[in-house]
């Protein structure tokens, strides 16, 4: 559906993408990772002529991309940025609405959408549509950021490092989001990241990518099991299936917690399996965890649900 | 001093809210003007770094350029009155509404733009939705120093005949009136004071701000459907009559326009007061700005024909003269002269007219060593003034100061000089009670005043001549120096003085 063909790009004779080639399928989470600088977000732009290539073509829908009529394509694409990027002199129906607004929707229309989308991300319309975005925490602004991108019901959406700045809590809560938006919508989303973490956690495909050059494309479990070079074997090195208790814990299984709760169990782990064992043996829905580095509140719950992810991440 | 001011706000209320009319009129129509010019300059320029730098160091030149300078530059192009002041307030205004804008819309965060470019919108949806909104405080400080800078530049535009405030300022320099000086500058900084608070204001949230543009539109639309009105009325005989600055022009003027509305109550006079010197009004006078104004017979001969000699002593030989070379070079015609003789005089403070018992010019001669002389830088030169004295009565005084007219009597008073020169109808010499010296050798030039005008004007209006030279003959010295007192002194309005004597004198009836 999208392919990326033999794409170079220089910016004043210096090469920040060399000959790179993939192919993205339509409902993908196409995800593009690697360390900042790799040229990620420069590919990413080729879609909707952020940037334009040196050398080679990309092409959406067997068209190549240059042909496309750039305001028709840009108001069929989504997309999202690293800060929500909401404009502060609207509110939120209207900075949801932007994009239909461009189109010629009609205003009563435009509100029907922003409040339906609202919703859908569980904010009462009633209380957020006519809020302006600074009266919004950083996380709720994103969370706005990426319903403006799905009201024009786009077929591509494209997610420029858009939880970068947000703290582990939220970002799980976000990044859990999209995984449910895309399922419901099929769009298919091209991601971009420098933590290999969210790539393996809500990757279907993952591209990883060094100083303009492509490492490796395939799915999390390809990633992990058969890193095509030492530099991605290095790059997942101690993540994926060989999750850390500290670093899974960080990620947002737990919450971090100073004072002792009396009411609830504790169990000293050092690594993720004593916790699935604790989990087994004992019924409480909630328990504190003394990790390595400080204690943790974890809800049973949660520790299922990564489990389950995980499961899905490996079929 | 506050007494003096409540009764000139009062004598004078009428050309008071007039004057601020005109100043705010005229600074509200730059402030427009300038606006439509810059904001969308910059909105044209902002993605063009170099060539709106380029212009920012233009507009920044232009502002370096004295205001006074740009009004000279501007009369041989468009003339005197109302649109050169507005050219020059306009001018100035652009730098800061132009720098304003285009830093409010070139600051607009980097990933606001790139979202809104990747959303797909336009130019103009982003300018509207995204880039004004924000740049809107910008622009609106940018308004605000400009409104703040052209009210007060605007007092300049009385200089060139463009009314407002800057009349009284000028009217109170030129006869040394504080009064005037400090209502006029008090008014302008108010107005000043007063937008700048309103738009500040109006501009606090955007419900005001629509509410005020509309208000805007409503206001101009109207202003013009007006003025399209008053275009298409069939205009009835419309006469500009001007005055020099000062009380005595003024109080002439007023007697020519209520002797004119006598003759042909259909006649719509505008009155120009204060409205220049010599040169500035017989140019005016040429490119038929103006219709008529009062001239002197000696100015004439000294200033516009400009003889190479001293002007005779003879008052009817001084007006055949002036009369002829008007007629003979300009085509103008100058109707015959009033009885008062507006001449130079040599004027003494009391103290030492008493010391030295001092009545005639050629007594001074005796104490050329106990001088010192305040004159103005005209009287100084002329050869009608100080350079022609020295040789007939035998003057070298031992110390001369040039000053401006305004402060010469000051001087005076304050006893800093003790000699100054004047005109014999000047009021100061009655409110000081200065002793003018008797011109025993006959050498001053007698001045008199007559109405001045096109030819081709005084073939039009007969009736206006007509009208005009029941004056001739009339008032004395005495007379003059009596009302000239009413209006600086007392305050009275020139229009009421003027009518006083003419309803005295059975020049008007009622």
């Amino acid at each position: 559906m999208i392919k990326y063909d033999h794409v170079a790009k220089t910016y004043s004779s210096v090469p920040v993408i060399r000959d790179v080639s993939f192919e993205i399928n339509e409902g993908d989470l196409f995800v593009l990772v690697g360390p900042s600088g790799s040229g990620k977000t420069t590919l990413l732009k080729m879609f909707n002529r952020l940037t334009v290539p040196t050398e080679g073509n990309v092409y959406y829908q067997g068209k190549k991309i240059k042909d496309y009529d750039l305001q028709q394509l840009r108001l069929q694409t989504g997309y999202v940025l690293q800060d929500s990027s909401l404009f502060p002199n609207l509110n939120l129906q209207d900075n949801i609405a932007i994009q239909l607004e461009q189109q010629g929707v009609a205003k009563a229309k435009r509100h029907q959408r922003a409040c339906e989308l609202l919703r859908a991300v569980d904010m009462d319309p009633e209380k957020y549509a006519k809020r302006m975005p600074n009266e919004l925490s950083g996380g709720e602004q994103q969370r706005v950021g990426i319903i403006r991108a799905l009201a024009a019901k786009p077929t591509v959406i494209l997610m420029d490092e858009p939880f970068s700045a947000l703290d582990p809590v939220v970002r799980r809560q976000l990044q859990d989001l999209v995984l449910k938006l895309q399922k419901q919508t099929k769009t298919t989303i091209i991601f971009v990241t420098h933590d290999m973490h969210e790539a393996l956690r809500i990757g279907t495909k993952i591209a990883v990518l060094k100083d303009g050059v492509l490492q490796q494309v395939g799915t999390p479990q390809e990633i992990i099991n058969q890193p095509a070079t030492a530099f991605v074997k290095e790059f997942f090195h101690g993540h994926g299936f060989h999750f850390s208790l500290n670093a899974v814990l960080n990620d947002g299984l737990g919450k971090k917690t100073s004072t002792a709760s009396d009411d609830l169990p504790v169990v000293t782990a050092k690594k993720l399996e004593e916790l699935f064992v604790f989990c087994r043996d004992h019924q409480a829905q909630q328990f504190v965890v003394q990790a390595d580095d400080g204690q943790y509140i974890v809800k049973r719950q949660d520790v299922w649900d990564y489990l389950i992810r995980r499961e899905e991440n490996r079929a | 001093m506050l007494n003096s001011i409540a009764e000139t706000l009062h004598a004078q209320q009428g050309a008071i809210i007039k004057a601020t009319e005109q100043h705010i009129s005229i600074s509200l129509l730059s402030l427009l003007i300038a606006m439509v010019i810059a904001i969308p300059l910059a909105i044209l320029l902002k993605d063009h770094r170099r060539i709106a730098e380029a212009c920012l160091q233009v507009a920044g030149i232009i502002q370096t350029i004295p205001s006074l300078a740009i009004l000279g530059l501007l009369i041989p192009l468009v003339g005197i009155g109302t649109v050169p002041a507005i050219i020059a307030l306009v001018l100035y205004a652009i730098m800061p509404i132009f720098q304003n804008t285009y830093a409010g819309l070139t600051e607009i965060a980097p990933n606001l733009e790139e979202a809104a470019t990747a959303f797909g919108l336009t130019k103009w949806k982003k300018l509207q939705r995204l880039e004004l909104p924000l740049a809107m405080p910008m622009i609106l400080s940018g308004i605000r120093i400009s409104l703040v800078m052209i009210i007060g530049t605007a007092t300049l535009a009385a200089l060139i005949g463009g009314g407002g405030l800057g009349t009284f300022i000028l009217t109170g320099i030129q006869s040394n009136n504080n009064t005037y000086v400090i209502i006029g500058a008090v008014l302008s900084a108010i107005l000043a004071f007063f937008f700048s608070w309103l738009l500040k204001f109006v501009g606090s949230n955007p419900k005001r701000l629509r509410i005020g543009m509309v208000a805007i539109v409503i206001l101009l639309v109207g202003f013009g459907g007006y003025k399209g009105f008053q275009a298409l009325r069939p205009a009835p005989t419309k006469i500009v009559i001007a005055g020099k600055m000062g009380s005595e022009p003024d109080i002439l003027i007023h007697m020519y326009k209520d002797l004119i509305q006598q003759e042909d109550p259909q006649a719509e006079v505008t009155l120009k007061p204060n409205f220049g010197g010599t040169t500035f009004l017989f140019k005016a006078l040429q490119s038929n700005q103006i219709d008529v104004y009062p001239e002197f017979t000696g100015t004439v001969n000294q200033q516009i024909i400009k003889l190479k000699q001293k002007t005779g002593a003879n008052p009817q030989k001084t007006y055949q003269l002036a009369k002829r070379e008007l007629a003979r070079r300009y085509q103008m015609r100058y109707l015959k002269p009033m009885q008062y003789q507006n001449g130079y005089a040599l004027v003494v403070s009391p103290q030492f007219a008493k010391t030295h018992q001092l009545t005639k010019m050629s007594q001074l001669a005796n104490y050329n060593n106990e001088i010192t002389a305040g004159f103005d830088p005209d009287f100084y030169q002329l050869h009608d003034g100080y350079q022609g004295l020295k040789q007939p009565y035998g003057y070298h005084f031992k110390n001369v100061k040039t000053m401006e007219p305004a402060i010469r009597y000051q001087a005076i008073a304050n006893g800093r000089v003790n000699v100054v020169d004047g005109y014999t109808t000047d009021p100061q010499i009655t409110q000081y009670h200065l002793k003018m010296l008797q011109d025993d050798r006959h050498f001053f030039p007698p001045y008199q005043g007559a109405p001045l005008m096109k030819e081709s004007f005084a073939k039009r209006n007969p009736r206006v001549v007509a009208a005009l030279n029941k004056l001739a003959g009339k008032i004395t010295t005495k007379e003059m120096q009596h009302m000239n007192y009413e209006v600086t002194v007392k305050k009275k309005s020139a229009a009421t003085v003027a009518r006083q004597y003419l309803v005295k004198h059975h020049l008007l009836d009622n």
